[in-house]
Parts: structure tokens; sequence; C-alpha cells
């Protein structure tokens, strides 16, 4: 059966034709003790299905050890967005629920080059000089989510040093443990600054630059 | 897992802002969506902003039983997806940011969003409530670390854990029932002798074998250090104090009405809610407030839905009356 309803495929066709140049999704998996694995990989299978300028190229997480090094994924299922280049962009956890359309959105921009964050933003982001490391812990469920993942692959996008993760809380309990992660979205910038909820994004920015700043000084 | 079907949002984000618009609809709840379709159909210019997430309240209701058309229920949150397809047909735009500095004391009306002044003919209010909170030693302080008050987010990360529900209302016992999908077992906490909620979720919550409540108790603290660990309640019959396990705490104890940004320039009931007329109209000619926000007697989408209609076109004619004094 189709996990993508048809009424969904034909909006997505056309929403696809906004493309401009080619999207790889670039999926990391493992045969066992991943219980989501197959789902995400069936979902990508139906959205390459839907344009031609989306590939797929799938790795096993433990066989293909030197790619997985390459895109530095820690975790399985994983999922790159990759375009002319890769930006940074992860999904950790099947991207169903709400953060489907996450996903959906991210090819678009990906595959255009562009994103829709304001110029200020832009401009503060040209100036980082350290690494930024975003993790937004979500819940398939919860409507304030969406936002704060695609505030962080934007960022990904407009800056070298930012990469970008979504991660599913439930389907990493530990990791989930370790950042004390039990309302969503949890936002933790560099390990040292975190917050909870859908902050607009001048305040997010502000967020970002101050995990930025706290790196600088460790 | 719940949560596994694949939901798609079908808005662009793209928005330029203009200056001025005939209609600003403040809150992109049902209310405000109702308002921005009859207001846009009318071929007002029509501005939503929304500080968060479209839907509102009634976006993290994973079901809606109520609202009619829907015999099976509705998703809040799709319920939502639906109107603002519908406003933007016709024209709405939907802006996410905070607007402040509201002057309501000239005409056109004013507001400052995103360091740029916008002019409004008309504004209409819909901001709806947010959770009250239950003002308790450890309910701030654990807020995000097992304290919570959005159900729909939050209670996946709960997967096998034993919770509590606090409020034995509709909400409570209607987001119960989501909560049950995840965990272990709910502890129901009701302060008043009875549950308030309506029979039919009642009866669905006591189909559980994993629910247990306990009404006529007052919640005293929540404990934990770093994490919710347990509550302390008193019997208030026998007053006898318990302290009962529990590592997360879903809290659904009423609502306050969002109104802080227009204090001191509308009239306010003694709760905080707007004040409107029978069209809707505050006390300022030219805003109108819609929805939860609103002092009114039934809070629900059925009613939101209602309110977006009557303000929408009583904003139209207001511009229409603006437009022939000009003439």
């Amino acid at each position: 059966m189709a996990h993508i309803q048809e009424e969904d495929r034909n909006y997505l066709t056309k929403e696809f034709e906004k493309m401009v140049n080619p999207v790889k999704l670039v999926f990391f998996t493992q045969k066992f003790e991943c219980q989501y694995c197959e789902l995400t990989h069936e979902l990508l299978g139906e959205l390459s299905e839907l344009s031609d300028k989306i590939n797929v190229e799938v790795y096993d997480f433990v066989e293909n050890k030197e790619k997985a090094e390459q895109y530095n994924i820690a975790r399985i299922p994983a999922i790159v967005v990759e375009g002319e280049k890769d930006y940074g962009i992860r999904f950790y956890g099947v991207p169903a629920g709400y953060e489907f359309s996450t996903l959906v959105e991210d090819i678009i921009d990906v595959s255009k080059g562009t994103t829709t964050l304001a110029d200020e933003t832009k401009e503060a982001l040209k100036k980082l000089e350290k690494p930024v490391h975003i993790q937004v812990f979500i819940t398939l469920t919860c409507p304030y989510c969406p936002r704060a993942v695609r505030m962080a692959h934007q960022m990904a996008m407009e800056s070298e040093l930012v990469t970008g993760d979504m991660v599913e809380a439930s389907e990493y309990p530990q990791l989930s443990n370790r950042y004390g992660v039990s309302a969503v979205p949890k936002i933790v910038i560099n390990e040292n600054v975190s917050f909870e909820g859908a902050l607009p994004e001048a305040n997010y920015l502000e967020k970002v630059l101050e995990g930025e700043g706290a790196s600088k000084k460790s | 897992m719940d949560g596994l079907m694949f939901s798609l949002k079908k808005e662009d984000d793209s928005v330029q802002l203009d200056d001025f618009y005939d209609v600003v609809v403040i809150g992109g709840g049902p209310a405000g969506l109702t308002a921005a379709i009859y207001a846009s159909r009318a071929k007002l210019k029509t501005l939503i902003i929304e500080k968060e997430e479209i839907g509102g309240e009634a976006a993290a209701t994973d079901m809606i039983e109520n609202y009619p058309g829907f015999p099976e229920g509705i998703n809040g949150h799709a319920l939502a997806d639906r109107m603002v397809e519908q406003a933007k047909r016709f024209g709405a735009v939907v802006y996410y940011g905070y607007p402040t500095n509201f002057d309501f004391s000239s005409q056109p009306k004013t507001f400052q969003l995103e360091g740029k002044t916008i002019s409004a003919q008309t504004i209409i209010i819909a901001t709806g409530t947010s959770p009250k909170m239950l003002n308790v030693p450890g309910e701030r302080e654990l807020k995000g670390r097992g304290v919570s008050y959005c159900a729909t987010c939050d209670a996946p990360i709960f997967a096998g854990k034993d919770i509590a529900v606090i409020g034995c209302g509709n909400s409570g016992l209607q987001e119960g029932l989501f909560i049950l999908k995840f965990v272990k077992s709910i502890k129901f906490i009701e302060f008043l002798p009875t549950i308030q909620a309506e029979k039919i979720l009642q009866d669905k919550i006591q189909a559980h074998e994993n629910t247990t409540c306990f009404v006529n108790h007052q919640v005293i603290s929540i404990n934990g250090k770093d994490r919710v660990e347990s509550i302390t309640m008193k019997d208030r019959e026998s007053g006898e104090e318990k302290v009962i396990p529990a590592e997360g705490v879903f809290i659904y104890v009423g609502l306050i009405p969002n109104t802080d940004a227009f204090k001191g320039q509308l009239k306010l009931n003694d709760w905080g809610y707007i004040v409107t007329d029978d069209n809707l109209m505050t006390s300022v000619p030219g805003v109108f407030a819609a929805g939860d926000v609103r002092d009114k007697g039934l809070r629900q989408v059925a009613t939101a839905i209602g309110d977006g209609a009557v303000a929408a076109v009583a904003a139209e004619h207001f511009v229409e009356s603006v437009q022939q004094k000009k003439k």
C-alpha cells in the first residue's frame, strides 16, 4: 500500500515542478534493529517517483561506514537532503506526521538553492565563525515542531558552518534522555544552549548566535 | 507509533508585507481563519498574523468530534490546514510574527510588525487563549521537564510511563484519550467533587483499565529534581495528603485570554476577555474580536467559526462606511 495518498501525490507532482536542480536524498539504513528504516525507505521511494529531479541513494550504516563518516551520520534512519552540495540538512527518524511537509519544503528549497529567511538573518549567518550544530527534537504529532525544524534547515542552507538535525524524540530515547527532552520542539545548539518552543526567526537567530558565542569561549 | 500518517501542509510561506490592509486578523485559529475567508472573499485586502502555528488551540487537539460535517471527527490541525487553503484561495495572506505597539486611537489603526509600521482600516482580534497554569510549587521549575500543556506535542515522549492529567474537564479527558495511545497509565486529578467533562468522554476514559480518577483532590506540589517524579495531592474531604508517582504531568485547568497587548485600549471583562457588541465590535469602532478571546458563554470551534463570520461582515461594513466618508 502506498504511504502517500493519491490526492497528495497529485499535489506533490505539481509542487515539485517548482524544482530547478536535481536533489539527492542520501538515505542511511540498517537491516536489523531499526523499526522505521523500512518505512522511511519506502517513503523516499514514493517521493522519487513523483519527480525525475529527486534521486535516492541508499547506504547501509554498517557496511558503508566510510559514507556514513563522510556525511557525519550519527544514527539511523538518517536522510541527507543534498543539492549542489551537502548543506548540512539532516533528518534522524522517519519524516512522517507533520514532518512530512518539512521534507517536501526542504527538497524544493535545496533544489532552488534559496531560502525564505529574512535578509537580516542571512547577513548574521554569514558572519558566523565557528561551527553551529542545531538539533531540533520533535514528535510527529507536534503542530509547532515543523517550523522549528525548517528554521534549522534553512539556516544550514545559508551558512556552511551550520548543520541542522531533525531528531524524532521517541525513536532515540537515549539521546532524548541525554538532553532532557520532555517537551517539544526542543532545540539544542552546540550542546550548551537550548530552548523549547517555536521561536520567531529573530529570536531563534539570537539563540543560534548565543550558541556559537558559547562555543568560542570553550 | 501514532502520527505515522503523512500530513501535508499545502501552503507557501514566502510572504511580502504591505503597508496597508483593509482587514488585519490577529491570530490564525478557527475564528481568525474564518474571518479571513469571509473578508478576502468580499475582496477586502486581508492579512492574517500568526505568532506560532496556524490552528490555534484547535491545532493541538488530536480529535475534534463535535464540529459538524465530520462524522468521524477531524484532527484539529488538519481542519485548520483546510481553512488556510480556503482563505488563501480568496487572496488572504498569512504572516508569521509578533505584532506590537497597537495604536487604535486614529483611523486607520496602526501597529508594528518586524520593525515596519502597518496600517489597517479594521482589526479583528482572534488571539484566543493560553492554558492556565496551576500555580503550585514545582510547576514552573519542571515545565518542559515533565510538566506539559500540549498532549499532541509531548505525549509520545512519555511512551510506557505512568503520568498524571490535572483537570477533568472536556480538555483534560479529550487529551487524556490521546495520551493513552502512548503511556502505561494515567491518573486523573480533579479539584471539584465531580468530573466536569461530557458523559461521552467519561465513558471512553473509563473503558480504559489503566486509568484512575481522583475527584475532590487538590494538587499541592509537583515534585522532582531534574524531572517530574511525583505529585503531592490532598483529599479535600479528609484532608489527607498523598504522594503519587508520575513521570509526566499534563495540565488542563482552564484558559487565560491572550489580551495583554490590548490592555488599556479596549474594554475587557474582569477575567481579561474582550467585551463586544452583537456585531462583535469592541469598545473601539473598527476593532472587532472573535473566538475564544471574546467574552462569551461557549468556547468551541463551532462558535469560533460563527464569530469569525460575524466579525468579518461587520468589518466589511465598517470599511465601506469609512470609504463613504472619504467621498
